[in-house]
């Protein structure tokens, strides 16, 4: 379970703050998403899970222990993240780039080798064909699985994923969305998944936590956010794309 | 001119160049390797502490900016020493910059996303840096490296001027000489080992590319990348070898003037005639107490000097007119402070020699340097730059003689002769042992107040080498007294005006004098 109690970042000495006051449980197995658009915090945040960056106050305790009090080399590693711009390693082949958190961790080349080989085929790559590719020889799709791979390397429980498909064309965004999906299933892993699209948010979340300049506006499972939004912006956050959709929906009926 | 084919002069220098060559890759290895060392750490250092950055870049550029002769100079006067760790040392420091600022650039600018990527997944700043950075980097530090050890090459013909060989030594050589051949033949192999050094290190840097090197590769392609990666090695190999293969048993230097090449190849080749010694000749360096460093510090072995200017410019003592007494006292002198011994003069005095024209001369009736005195203030005097500085030249000159020319003017020592013969100087300074002193029709006036001390030729030699090879002894014993001045004056004639080669000017001398065997 990650917990954060009246958590506030400010990146200039608390005139403005990215985060204010933030009260948030993420508990075991489940995905929320921190759903807002840009510049709401939610990326603020989910960096202060892992200490990428460091709250100016309140606390955070992974498993009941408090992060602050933790050496941040090994809570990074113990928490597995996907990165917004993918962020694998240029000059290392697509399994050196799945292998490196056990690498760090010391495990010994032939276990964390066929660790890269099972995450392969978990994310529908052969191994045989992709583990000695570069990244750059893969498209932008199998890139992020590749991230997502890494990610789960060494076996994380939680995972935090940073708008993780937010470059992706539309279809493979959609089938990225339902292989993370059943991997979920399979892995019942903790996933904090940052996103400013609405629909990912509703397809992937168990709870959403909605984010408007650095407060939280309302936290819940999505039926319940849908049928009484908290906030007049979390009203209208869910009526625009109902909207949209009603205005375009002569064309899809076609 | 005596014309030789390229061919034989080629054949003639093939060992020679061998060894500058070897030489000359080694000072560029050494010096760009241990710039490496320094360099990639010391941007390292800068890029991670931030207040040292602008320190470090602005001390490595300034040092790039030093001319590389006055660098090579100022090190040779900071550590009292001539030959390769000076020339070494500028090397290094001409390296540095372009790899330190390569270093500090190609990690400032690897992408943030990668970075925080690498800081996310929980890699300490030592893994970002080993794991990340540096492999990104590689590329642009290789070039960077490419771009130093390049320089080395081209600056490392310069480190011929304090002893350190390489082929800059033919270039010196050529310049003192003024013989195009010999210019060339340093200057083109440099040129050449340049192109050769880039090649290979762009070649080995395009088989280090991590990104390449990871694209799926056949066997084949490995194998090749194996070979291009080992190419700077081989260069460095081969320069090796060739410079132990060359490696002398005995050093001989000279100063740079025609009189100390004549010497120098006088000994060089009597003792290779004789022994079955391997010789080196590193001629022509620049002058007097660069050779006497060189031969205490044991960079040469010996070379010949003169007991006039040892006295005065080395020991700093006061001139005595007799030759045997400065000869015993030079002797002596050396035996205790400088562990080196001098052997028998060659017979020839190259003193100074107050010349005027001939005719002038008859037409005043000169004989002396005291005659000239009720004309002094009409004449007009040409000095070389030396001879108007050294207190043993003009201004110990004036003293002793109580009287001054009314114009005095620095002259080189190539052109002094010209003007004394075309009228536009009427008293030089002229070596005595000069050829041009008779070629030119001039006459040295006597010395009457005996203010020049003796300046007899002589080896001067390290006693270690004597103890090594002692019958290095013998050999240099054979060519005691065997010039005199109007012998000397004949042979640096040749070399100076009929543009002779030295070494067969000697050659030629020796055989005649039956010192060394057809």
């Amino acid at each position: 379970m990650i917990t954060l109690s009246q958590v506030s970042k400010s990146f200039d000495g608390g005139t403005t703050f990215a985060v204010r006051d933030l009260f948030l449980e993420i508990k075991d197995g489940e995905t929320l998403v921190l759903l807002g658009s840009s510049g709401c915090g939610k990326t603020t945040t989910l960096k202060m899970i892992n200490r990428l960056l460091e709250p100016s106050s309140g606390k955070i305790e992974v498993d009941g222990r408090d992060i602050l009090a933790q050496n941040p080399i090994e809570l990074r590693r113990s928490i597995g993240y996907v990165f917004q711009g993918i962020g694998l390693f240029p000059h290392m082949t697509v399994g050196q780039n799945i292998e490196i958190v056990p690498r760090l961790l010391g495990w010994p080349p032939r276990e964390r080798r066929a660790r890269a080989q099972d995450l392969l085929g978990l994310i529908g790559l052969s191994p045989g064909e992709y583990a000695g590719r570069l990244p750059e020889e893969l498209s932008g799709g199998q890139q992020q699985r590749v991230g997502v791979a890494r990610a789960l390397a060494a076996d994380p429980a939680y995972l935090l994923m940073d708008e993780p498909f937010g470059a992706l064309d539309a279809l493979t965004r959609d089938t990225l969305q339902q292989e993370l999906l059943s991997m979920k299933k399979v892995l019942g892993k903790t996933i904090v998944f940052v996103t400013h699209d609405i629909f990912e948010a509703l397809t992937l979340g168990d709870r959403i936590a909605v984010l408007h300049e650095g407060e939280l506006q309302q936290v819940g499972e999505k039926e319940e956010i849908l049928r009484v939004p908290a906030t007049p912006f979390v009203r209208e956050l869910f009526e625009k794309p109902a909207k949209q959709l009603a205005a375009f929906g002569g064309f899809f009926d076609e | 001119m005596n014309d030789p084919s390229w061919a034989a002069f080629l054949a003639d220098h093939a060992g020679e160049l061998l060894l500058r060559t070897g030489q000359h890759v080694v000072l560029t290895a050494v010096s760009t390797g241990l710039a490496i060392g320094l360099g990639m750490p010391m941007g390292i250092l800068a890029f991670r502490v931030r207040w040292i950055r602008a320190p470090i870049v602005g001390v490595v550029g300034i040092l790039q900016t030093i001319p590389s002769l006055a660098m090579l100079v100022l090190l040779l006067a900071l550590l009292g020493k001539i030959g390769t760790v000076p020339a070494v040392i500028a090397l290094t420091l001409y390296a540095l910059l372009p790899i330190v600022r390569n270093t500090l650039t190609s990690m400032e600018e690897v992408s943030s996303e990668v970075l925080e990527a690498a800081r996310g997944i929980g890699m300490t700043h030592w893994q970002q840096l080993s794991m990340v950075r540096l492999p990104l980097a590689l590329p642009v530090i290789i070039a960077g490296i490419r771009t130093a050890a390049v320089v080395c090459v081209g600056i490392a013909t310069l480190s011929a001027f304090i002893g350190a060989g390489g082929l800059g030594q033919f270039i010196n050589r050529g310049l003192a000489l003024n013989n195009t051949r010999l210019i060339l033949l340093g200057a083109i192999p440099a040129a050449l080992l340049a192109l050769l050094v880039d090649f290979a290190i762009g070649a080995a840097g395009w088989a280090l590319d991590p990104r390449k090197k990871a694209k799926r590769q056949s066997r084949q392609d490995t194998t090749i990348r194996a070979a291009v990666i080992c190419l700077p090695f081989v260069l460095l190999v081969g320069g090796l070898g060739a410079y132990f293969e060359t490696r002398p048993d005995v050093v001989i230097g000279s100063k740079n003037f025609t009189e100390q090449l004549i010497l120098g190849h006088m000994m060089a080749q009597v003792i290779e005639d004789q022994t079955d010694l391997k010789v080196e000749r590193r001629f022509c360096l620049a002058g007097t107490m660069i050779c006497h460093g060189a031969l205490v510090n044991g960079e040469i072995d010996l070379y010949a000097e003169y007991t006039g200017t040892a006295l005065k410019t080395v020991l700093g003592r006061e001139g005595s007119a007799d030759p045997d007494e400065v000869y015993q006292l030079v002797s002596q002198e050396y035996a205790r402070d400088y562990d080196a011994r001098w052997l028998t003069p060659f017979g020839m005095n190259n003193t100074y020699a107050i010349t005027v024209r001939a005719k002038d001369a008859k037409e005043h009736g000169w004989k002396t340097i005291s005659d000239l005195a009720p004309f002094a203030e009409e004449l007009r005097a040409g000095f070389t730059a030396e001879f108007a500085e050294r207190p043993d030249g003009y201004p110990g000159l004036r003293k002793a003689y109580g009287f001054e020319f009314g114009n005095a003017k620095d002259l080189d020592p190539g052109l002094m002769y010209k003007a004394i013969a075309g009228g536009e100087v009427d008293v030089i300074a002229a070596f005595a042992t000069d050829g041009r002193i008779a070629a030119y029709n001039l006459m040295p006036l006597v010395d009457d107040r005996k203010f020049f001390p003796p300046y007899y030729a002589a080896p001067v030699v390290r006693n270690q080498i004597l103890t090594e090879y002692p019958e290095l002894r013998e050999v240099l014993l054979s060519l005691g007294e065997i010039l005199d001045d109007a012998t000397m004056q004949q042979l640096n004639f040749a070399v100076d005006h009929e543009k002779r080669n030295p070494a067969e000017v000697v050659r030629e001398f020796l055989l005649s004098r039956k010192l060394i065997a057809p």
